[in-house]
């Protein structure tokens, strides 16, 4: 029988949404202070 | 071009090749079989991991070197790369445990590689509260040198740390003395991934510093 993938797609969705509002925060957070 | 906007540019670069790798890592990169989509917060944790350590190495070289030369620009890169690495360090342990939960069924334990990179995060945030809490630059510059070289000898352990401790954190399947154990589909999204992290690392860096020069330089004369 074929090995069934988990469904934990939400983690990897979730994991990928912090990881872009931490980058794009600390490069907003610079846009700021240059100004 | 200053050196600011220098760094505006490949900030905006990267963060658009950001984009392009999640693009890439979701629609054009195998689901791993035991571990279903979850996995590939890989391609975005271990490039985060690597940077937040080498950023530490580099702060360390630099004050190492700042030791003898008394160069300003080196306590100034340390200074630049110490932010940048607090946030790659914050990206390795948010995203850490959001991958741990499904995989360990647990956000956190205390085993040597995570309870050294959290170790790594505080000697970062130490660093720069310990430079933002002494006015006098001479003294800022040695003070926060001594610190700087102190996480430059935890980075070793972290790397090793999953040889030589019993833990649920995997074992290196790319930086490791023989060839990466990763297909080559998803090592080449890896290897986007690391290059995309590398122009932050650089894009970032070279704006915090030139801020850094600004903020020495005073305010701009007006009248």
């Amino acid at each position: 029988m074929a090995e069934t993938i988990p469904q934990n797609g939400g983690y990897m969705v979730a994991a990928y949404i912090v990881a872009a509002v931490i980058l794009v925060g600390y490069a907003l957070s610079l846009y700021r202070r240059s100004r | 071009m200053t050196l600011l906007n220098r760094g505006r540019l490949l900030t905006i670069v990267g963060l658009v090749l950001l984009g392009a790798v999640y693009v890439r890592a979701l629609a054009f990169t195998p689901t791993e079989a035991s571990q279903g989509l979850a996995q590939k917060i890989f391609y975005i944790h271990v490039p985060a991991a690597v940077w937040a350590e080498t950023s530490m190495i580099l702060i360390g070289i630099a004050s190492a070197f700042f030791l003898f030369l008394k160069d300003p620009r080196l306590d100034r890169f340390a200074e630049a790369s110490a932010q940048v690495g607090t946030v790659f360090a914050a990206v390795v342990l948010t995203t850490g445990p959001i991958w741990g939960k499904p995989i360990w069924g647990t956000w956190w334990t205390w085993d040597a590689r995570l309870t050294l990179t959290l170790l790594l995060f505080f000697i970062y945030v130490g660093y720069l509260v310990l430079r933002g809490a002494i006015t006098e630059p001479g003294l800022r510059a040695r003070y926060s040198a001594v610190l700087g070289i102190c996480g430059l000898v935890l980075v070793p352990f972290i790397h090793f740390s999953v040889l030589l401790f019993r833990t649920l954190h995997p074992q290196p399947v790319i930086l490791k003395p023989s060839a990466p154990s990763l297909p080559a589909v998803m090592l080449t999204t890896w290897l986007f991934s690391f290059c995309v992290f590398t122009l932050l690392y650089i894009g970032f860096v070279t704006q915090t510093y030139a801020l850094l020069l600004r903020r020495e330089a005073g305010p701009p004369a007006h009248g």
